[in-house]
């Protein structure tokens, strides 16, 4: 580097000459409080009090500032901040990209699978059904979001929000089971209008159109009620079917232990309490019964 | 290129004949609708003679003097309610039975609460029938009680007929499942794949409306879109428009099923299939239908398809009893109580059957 006029846009140079300046400032600063200090504890020492631990605590601090403003006006240390100034976007990419990538490859992997649905199948078949296009979003879900709700919660009310955690989680899975139940009951009508526009162009081919609007119905209903019996026996839906039901249950379980510990701050019963009140008032009828047919029993002999 | 013989002209001529008669059927309908109509269910007169918690019992007042020596015991399912067989005056198997001097008692389940989820099979067989049965033998002087069961109130029948055959004269089981390894009827696929302690667990009892959407899924295009094309079709005529809204008070009226009950029902009925081979025990009890030797009548629906033929018709090869009859009527699981044509052939059928098998056994003693 050279002294001409190029030295003033130096930012080396401009931030050596700031650091100096500061530094300079803070030590003056140091001084003049430090004496008028020294003066005050010789007039009335008796007043040291709060006053005096506040100017201490000020001196403290002024010497903290000035050590500092030293040490950063050094020329290596100005230099390293700089550096460390300059590498600061980088560290920014390296943060942002794994996510972006991350968020990119679930984009991708959405978009190919959520193609899917609706893909049409054969008519009266439902066998090896396409069932991963409805699951596009449970698979997500459980390979991406779910984890989020599974870190390990720390602290007082850790039990609480691992239990809000999990009411959040079994609600996702439930919905999703519920809209591929939806789209399985949803698929007999779409293959019922396939086959019934099938079915009735052969017979405009063959000149053998119904008159009667009724009659369309009568084709399509029947149509209809013949694909839903197809679907039910099938064991995919036996299959959904119990998968639906699951997430119901457990959904409906994780959401009662939320509501149990809201329950506990008011002054009412929660669902468990009456469960087990229950459980014994049902435990002591039948004691009771069997008590008294015991005894209904002995009269009866008696006599 | 062939030409299509579409009837275009015809087409649009009916539809235009329907969009006329459908706006006429739609201002009928407005004063049918509109008017005070006939819905209620359930009307023939009725005394609540027992009360048991949530269970009550039902005396139907008679309308004739008694021609039989033997009362009847009507179980209905803790599915829905009993009301079905009385849904509306001329379509009543009770009224049927009342005309004919049977002495009706008939069920009332009620609705079963939380507290009520603990209760099991055993709690409803040896508890509260045989409490109710106690009561109408010391009620009537009668040794022995006839007992007819409905559905799941007819595997209940079944068990207390094993378990107490010194108390059933005559058995009668209506679409009555007893054998449950069977793939003819949906329920009897879908029950084997339901986790039954997992649902219980969770919900307590089974809700009545999640077991009506099941059922409901049982037949989605006929229950929930053609019966009510039917209904916008014959909406102007008042006395369907009635009997439509009976039938829908009566299915919508699901009272929840005791959680215990529901999961051993589910379990050792449809899973297991315990009850048909003799392995069931209930109460501590093996229930053995060998010592069912009361003569025994069951009726089932050739086109039931919620309790199929293959699910009732094994019962009377495994009783005990030499005097069996199978009757397989041409007709639904609904249908059996409530279409015109069973009313002839159901209710009086086991009025005959019954009057047939009414001797006292102090008589036949007598004669012998």
């Amino acid at each position: 580097m050279t002294g001409d006029g190029n030295e003033a846009n130096n930012p080396l140079m401009f931030l050596q000459a700031w650091l100096k300046m500061s530094s300079e400032m803070w030590g003056a600063s140091l001084k003049v409080v430090s004496d008028a200090g020294e003066a005050s504890v010789g007039e009335d020492h008796a007043k040291k009090g709060s006053g005096g631990k506040m100017m201490d605590s000020w001196m403290s601090g002024l010497k903290a500032l000035h050590a500092l403003s030293a040490a950063m006006s050094e020329p290596g240390a100005v230099e390293g901040l700089l550096k460390g100034a300059n590498t600061l976007p980088e560290i920014v990419v390296k943060m942002v990209q794994p996510a972006m990538e991350g968020f990119l490859h679930l984009q991708k992997e959405w978009m190919e699978k959520a193609g899917r649905i609706g893909k049409s199948t054969a008519a009266y078949n439902f066998d090896n059904l396409d069932q991963e296009a409805f699951r596009a979003w449970s698979e997500i879900y459980e390979k991406e979001f779910r984890r989020f709700l599974n870190i390990p919660q720390l602290g007082l009310t850790r039990f609480y929000q691992e239990r809000i955690g999990e009411a959040a989680d079994k609600f996702n899975v439930f919905q999703a089971a519920m809209a591929e139940f939806v789209s399985l009951l949803y698929l007999p009508v779409e293959k019922s209008s396939k086959v019934v526009q099938d079915q009735l162009a052969e017979m405009a081919e063959k000149g053998k159109l119904p008159e009667k609007s009724k009659d369309y119905y009568r084709i399509w209903i029947k149509t209809l009620e013949g694909h839903y019996m197809t679907l039910f026996k099938s064991p995919e839906y036996a299959e959904d079917l119990r998968r639906t039901l699951d997430a119901l249950s457990d959904y409906a379980a994780a959401r009662q232990k939320t509501l149990e510990d809201a329950l506990r701050l008011l002054p009412i019963p929660t669902q468990k309490d009456m469960d087990e009140f229950y459980k014994e008032i049902y435990i002591l009828k039948k004691r009771i019964r069997e008590i008294e047919k015991k005894i209904r029993n002995a009269g009866t002999q008696r006599e | 290129m062939t030409q299509t013989k579409i009837p275009v002209d015809l087409l649009l001529a009916s539809l235009a004949e329907d969009a006329e008669k459908a706006q006429v059927r739609v201002q009928k309908a407005s004063d049918v609708l509109l008017e005070r109509l006939e819905t209620d269910i359930g009307v023939t007169p009725y005394d609540v003679v027992y009360e048991e918690d949530r269970v009550k019992l039902k005396h139907y007042k008679p309308v004739s003097e008694p021609r039989l020596n033997h009362p009847l015991l009507v179980v209905y399912a803790l599915i829905n309610r009993e009301t079905m067989l009385d849904l509306q005056p001329d379509r009543s198997v009770v009224q049927t039975f009342l005309n004919n001097g049977l002495d009706v008692y008939m069920i009332d389940w009620g609705y079963p609460t939380r507290k009520d989820k603990f209760l099991t099979i055993d709690d409803h067989v040896n508890g509260y029938m045989d409490n109710i049965t106690e009561f109408i033998r010391e009620r009537t002087n009668s040794e022995k009680i006839n007992l007819m069961g409905i559905c799941m109130g007819g595997t209940f029948s079944v068990i207390y007929a094993a378990l107490h055959p010194e108390k059933i004269k005559n058995l009668i089981t209506t679409v009555t499942p007893t054998n449950f390894d069977t793939d003819q009827g949906l329920l009897h696929i879908w029950m084997k794949h339901v986790d039954a302690d997992k649902l219980v667990e969770s919900l307590g009892n089974m809700p009545g409306d999640i077991m009506n959407l099941g059922f409901l899924l049982l037949n989605p295009a006929r229950l929930m879109i053609d019966k009510y094309v039917g209904f916008l079709e014959n909406m102007d005529n008042k006395a369907f428009v009635e009997n439509f809204v009976r039938m829908e008070k009566w299915i919508f009226d699901s009272p929840d099923v005791p959680g215990e009950t529901f999961r051993q029902f589910v379990k050792d009925f449809y899973q297991k299939n315990l009850l048909i081979r003799n392995e069931l025990e209930i109460g501590g009890k093996r229930v053995d239908l060998q010592k069912i030797t009361m003569p025994v009548l069951n009726f089932y629906g050739k086109f039931d398809h919620l309790v199929p033929p293959a699910a009732c018709e094994m019962l009377t090869r495994k009783v005990g009893s030499k005097d069996t009859r199978d009757i397989c009527l041409e007709t639904g699981h609904i249908g059996i109580y409530v279409s015109g044509k069973c009313q002839r052939e159901f209710a009086p059928r086991i009025v005959q059957w019954l009057k047939e098998r009414d001797f006292d056994e102090d008589m036949r003693s007598r004669v012998a």
